[in-house]
């Protein structure tokens, strides 16, 4: 229950941070809110040599729209950050309501986007409506900086494509496309629980009939991932009883959940197909959601 | 009856409200001394091992690691708490019996290196099969965890009262149900610790206990000390509901190198370390029988039990037997039989947890009761009211009861939940169903935990020498629950005093008087009674006083307020101040004492003592559940909790105890179990995968007392901490059942059991189809 012993740089800027983590090398460790990181390293789990505090990098905070970027989010913006954001309130208000349903206060005032995304666990809360919602990432290295698509960033649990001395730096949500999205998280008390699964969905509806949809499942494969054939299914249809009944079947199909101290993997799968179909309800009928304060 | 009282029925302020709210209270672990050592245990990582080797050599040279100790360096006197049954040694000698079995410890000059130290600490061990199901404990060829105890069996019970047999031939209907029950955890949120210090040949430990008392005897006991040179202190705890009743092993050890070293030693448990030393909730299996008439009347039951008690007996024999000798208290029937098992497994010993051996089996029995309401076509609310035991009644296992107004309790409960409306087709949105439930429990055991004539409580009070306060010492030890309060409020009352001029020092086995504990809702009579007594003996001292000083007879005297004044003649009176000071100055120290012992209790058979109380409280909840279909998952949307609890001392306190107990029976409802993996190791030994519940979870609670007195106890008091957490369980169970038409037969009710019972029930609606 002690942290084992370890250097620890505190950079002004992202710089900085950078060539800090380049000189160090793999024994080097970023710390963001630490909720993730420090907790591994007193299980003894992880024993870096050294950590780089981002607490000082100014750059990555805050949450804004940029004209022709969309809504970006510093990497260092932490879960209440995303909860009582303004901008989010506007565009997003999925975005803040996912934020919402993380941890406890007071671990929302530490715990960071980027960490929750670097941390890399299926269970994560702010990836899958992030992914649903199109977002892209962008990671600094000495080297400069590379884009990607947040989708493409995970790889199996607790291992994404970053590479040693990249920093996530922030996460943008690109403008247009979906009319509505939703976030439904399934957790075994109200405060302090992980996803046992947690289903994002965005839609593009014309006239009642879905253009474009995507689903995003947490908690159900040991990435986060998205469900193809549920979404090319609900191309061009409504949210019809029927429909929606055979949605929620394909998603079933789709997800591969594991037996887990949360939940068998059969109800995981049951969650998935049930909170699929409710949040394309949510993203069809009311647009992005309301504030999650309202 | 209604009494008039100054004091006593008022919500006052807690005496120790703003110490805590502020962060002034000073628990176990904040308490320092100079040259203080840190200690830490180390455990078995194997559910059943034969230890071939310790070596400690690696542990002793590391620097700052002042001694290491193993059984070699402690007595070999096995002890428990259940005197019939010592069974634990304060390490471990040839095996180890659980995942958690304590082996060695260390001491060292700070906390981190304790842990560093533990794990150079190499034990060579042979690992057994291990007995992890209880069911299967006493089969044939299943390990032996004790030698001593043939096929596992820790305890055996075989009761019969009445004739069961003849009951159950003249019923109308005779249903069985089986129920399994799960393993919860107290979850205090303080940690145990102890903190060890000798001064020559006199040993003091500051516990983190509900029995200093106990703790002090067992202590003693072990290192053949005289209980004088033994004092244990009780600073502010922080939450026990039975898992801080007995010794951890903190203060034997901690005492052994206190010793060795000459330095203080803080010990303590974190988080894991307190799941695996356990004592919680044992998890049984129970099936309960019941002959009932066609109209609902219960004529006789059985309740025939197996509880996995893990690696040692704990509190377990009491647990045992409570679990069957409480369930006839709220319901008259004439024949009873009760047998049991309790198994011993390679897991953490369970204990006594609020409620003690009665919830679980409650749970069991409501949810048949249900049962056999739903089959002979009976409202589950008439079958309660039809059964419910009377006032001045004897169960049939001789416990004899003085008041109780359950039936109030269950008219009362009715109407202020709208149960009738609620009940009627439609009466509900979809998805809502209805539970009622009850409960009882006892206001203190009637017979200590091992043999002994002393008395159960002592109290003296000492009014301060210029009579502006008085002080309460009291070995009752305020755990949270608010004894220190109601207490004060007592001793005032008798007094003719004010509640906020009292001070008290409670839980030092040294400067107060002997108290067995707070366990068994027991202080509020008990320790009551000895301030009663103890009060009204200052104020006879002070009217004597007063009358010497007032030329008037003492009978003409009365203190009320502070204030002595003659009944006669107006204007005579003198301040309760200024005859305490004259008090000291002619005659002495003004003190009073009190003791506290029950009357004989009880039936002359085997185990007839445990059950048996002063007086019984007797409640009922209704709680309304909402139930989403697809996913299993149970909202609380609803308690309604009402509560013979005799005359309350305290409202708001009492309230906050209701609530408090609501919390822990729904967690272990729904929300709670500790989990083990195929070798016996705990799977969530943490608070968030064992979810004890958050603010954000609890239901609106409306909680009500019905007007009774209880004529045997101080000012007709009755107990309310434990009894609460009796009904929510069964009340939970049956609102789901009324909810969805499924009942889950074990527990914890999860979301993910809900869901598979509504999905099977589908599935043989629809012929294996959805
Ligand atoms: C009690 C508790 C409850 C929790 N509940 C939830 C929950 O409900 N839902 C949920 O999703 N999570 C939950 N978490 C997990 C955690 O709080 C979140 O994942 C959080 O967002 C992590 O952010 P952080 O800033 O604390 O990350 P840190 O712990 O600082 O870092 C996590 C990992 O990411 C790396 N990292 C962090 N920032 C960057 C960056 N900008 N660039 C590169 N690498 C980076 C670190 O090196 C580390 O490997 C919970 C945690 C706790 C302790």
């Amino acid at each position: 229950m002690y942290l084992p012993d370890f250097d620890y740089h505190s950079p002004e800027s992202l710089d900085e941070a950078l060539s800090l983590l380049a000189g160090l090398g793999s024994g080097a460790k970023v710390l963001a809110g630490g909720t993730d990181l420090l907790h591994k390293m007193k299980q003894g789990d992880l024993a870096p040599e050294a950590l780089v505090s981002l607490k000082g990098l100014d750059e990555l905070k805050g949450i804004n729209y940029v004209e022709g970027r969309g809504v970006v989010i510093g990497a260092l913006s932490t879960q209440n950050d995303i909860l009582y954001s303004e901008v989010l309130a506007k565009k997003y208000p999925s975005v803040s309501h996912a934020a919402k349903k993380m941890a406890s206060n007071q671990i929302r005032h530490l715990g960071t986007v980027g960490g929750n995304i670097v941390n890399a666990v299926p269970s994560a809360d702010l990836p899958p409506i992030l992914i649903a919602l199109g977002a892209t990432i962008t990671l600094a290295s000495t080297s400069g900086k590379r884009e990607m698509a947040l989708e493409d960033f995970f790889v199996e649990p607790a291992s994404s494509v970053i590479e040693e001395g990249e920093i996530l730096t922030e996460v943008a949500i690109p403008d247009g496309g979906f009319t509505g999205s939703s976030y439904h998280k399934f957790g075994l008390r109200r405060s302090g629980a992980l996803a046992v699964v947690g289903v994002a969905v965005s839609a593009r509806v014309e006239n009642g009939v879905i253009q474009e949809a995507r689903i995003v499942c947490a908690s159900s494969a040991p990435k986060v991932i998205r469900a193809p054939k549920a979404e090319e299914f609900i191309t061009g249809k409504t949210s019809a009883p029927d429909t929606l009944a055979e949605l929620q079947a394909i998603v079933e199909s789709e997800v591969r959940p594991r037996d887990s101290i949360r939940g068998s993997a059969e109800y995981r799968r049951n969650l998935a197909g049930v909170l699929a179909k409710r949040a394309l309800i949510d993203a069809v009928e009311s647009g992005h959601g309301i504030h999650a304060e309202d | 009856m209604s009494i008039n009282t100054k004091i006593i029925g008022r919500s006052v302020p807690r005496i120790d409200g703003r110490d805590k709210v502020t962060g002034a209270a000073k628990y176990t672990g904040d308490i320092k001394f100079p040259n203080m050592l840190f200690g830490k245990i180390l455990t078995s990582p194997h559910a059943h091992a034969r230890i071939i080797s310790i070596d400690t050599s690696a542990a002793e040279a590391l620097p700052g690691v002042k001694a290491v100790i193993t059984h070699k360096d402690v007595p070999d006197i096995k002890y428990g708490i259940s005197p019939a049954r010592w069974d634990e040694n304060i390490f471990c000698i040839d095996k180890v019996r659980f995942v958690g079995d304590k082996v060695a410890a260390v001491a060292c000059t700070d906390e981190e290196t304790c842990y560093k130290a533990l794990k150079l600490i190499k034990v060579e061990y042979e690992v057994l099969p291990a007995v992890l199901d209880f069911r299967k404990a006493m089969d044939a060829g299943m390990p032996q965890v004790h030698d001593e105890y043939p096929k596992n069996i820790n305890v055996e019970i075989h009761q019969e009262f009445g004739d069961i047999e003849k009951a159950f031939k003249e019923a109308h209907l005779v249903r069985t149900d089986a129920f399994l029950g799960n393993r919860a955890y107290q979850s205090p949120i303080e940690p145990h610790s102890a903190t060890s210090l000798w001064d020559g040949d006199k040993l003091t430990v500051y516990s983190s206990t509900q029995s200093p008392h106990y703790f002090q005897y067992y202590i003693a006991r072990e290192f053949g000390m005289d209980m004088g040179n033994v004092r244990v202190v009780k600073p502010y705890v922080g939450g026990g509901f039975g898992g801080k009743m007995e010794p951890t092993g903190l203060e034997f050890a901690g005492a052994v190198l206190a010793k060795l070293t000459g330095r203080p030693v803080r010990m303590f448990f974190d988080r894991h370390e307190m799941f695996a030393h356990n004592r919680g909730r044992h998890a049984q299996y129970m099936e309960i029988t019941t002959g009932v008439t066609k109209d609902g009347k219960i004529l006789g039951a059985h309740s025939n039990f197996m509880m996995d008690g893990g690696a040692y007996t704990s509190l377990g024999i009491a647990t045992a037997y409570y679990a069957g000798a409480l369930l006839p208290l709220t319901y008259e029937f004439d024949h009873y039989k009760f047998d049991l098992f309790r198994l011993y497994t390679n897991l953490p010993a369970c204990g006594a947890q609020r409620g003690h051996g009665a919830p679980q089996p409650k749970y069991a029995f409501e949810s048949h009761l249900d049962n056999v309401a739903t089959e002979l076509g009976i409202d589950p609310m008439d079958i309660r009211i039809l059964n419910a035991r009377r006032p001045e009644t004897v169960t049939p296992n001789d416990f004899a009861i003085h008041s109780c107004e359950l039936t109030q309790c269950l008219t009362r409960a009715r109407i202020i939940s709208n149960w009738d409306a609620k009940k009627k087709e439609g009466g509900m949105p979809k998805g809502h169903g209805i539970g009622v439930s009850t409960g009882s429990f006892v206001s203190g055991a009637g017979y200590p935990i091992y043999r002994t004539d002393l008395p159960h409580s002592a109290v003296v009070i000492k009014v301060n020498e210029d009579g502006t306060s008085a002080t309460l010492y009291t070995g009752a030890p305020d755990i949270g629950q608010g004894s220190d309060t109601v207490l004060c409020q007592m001793a005032a009352e008798a007094m003719g005093f004010h509640y906020e001029k009292m001070k008290i020092i409670a839980a030092d086995t040294e400067t107060c008087p002997m108290d067995l504990g707070a366990y068994a809702s027991r202080l509020t009579l008990m320790t009551g009674a000895a301030c009663k007594s103890a009060g009204e003996e200052i104020k006879k001292s002070l009217l004597e006083m007063a009358s010497s000083m007032l030329h008037l007879p003492p009978d003409d005297l009365e203190c009320e307020d502070a204030i002595i004044y003659s009944k006669s003649r107006d204007g005579k009176a003198l301040t309760f101040q200024e005859v305490a000071r004259k008090h000291f100055v002619l005659k002495g120290p003004l003190i009073g004492k009190g003791s506290y012992n029950p009357p004989k209790l009880g039936g002359k058979f085997k185990g007839s003592p445990v059950g048996t109380s002063p007086a019984y409280s007797f409640g009922v909840q209704v709680g309304e559940v909402k139930i989403d279909e697809e996913t299993g998952e149970i909202e609380a949307v609803g308690f309604w909790d009402v509560h013979d609890c005799g005359t309350v001392v305290n409202p708001r306190l009492l309230h906050g105890q209701v609530h408090g107990a609501l919390s822990m029976g729904m967690g272990e409802s729904v929300w709670e179990e500790v989990l083990f993996d195929d070798e016996g190791r705990i799977k969530n030994p943490d608070l968030a995968n064992y979810r004890i519940l958050t603010a954000l979870d609890m239901p609106p609670v409306e909680s009500e007392i019905v007007e009774s007195y209880e004529d045997i106890a101080p000012w007709g008091v009755k107990e309310i901490g434990e009894g609460s957490t009796n009904p929510t369980m069964g009340c939970f169970s049956n609102a789901i059942y009324d909810a969805m038409g499924v009942r889950v037969y074990s527990l914890p009710l999860s979301y993910e059991k809900v869901w598979r019972a509504l999905k099977e029930k589908r599935e043989r609606e629809h012929g294996g189809k959805e």
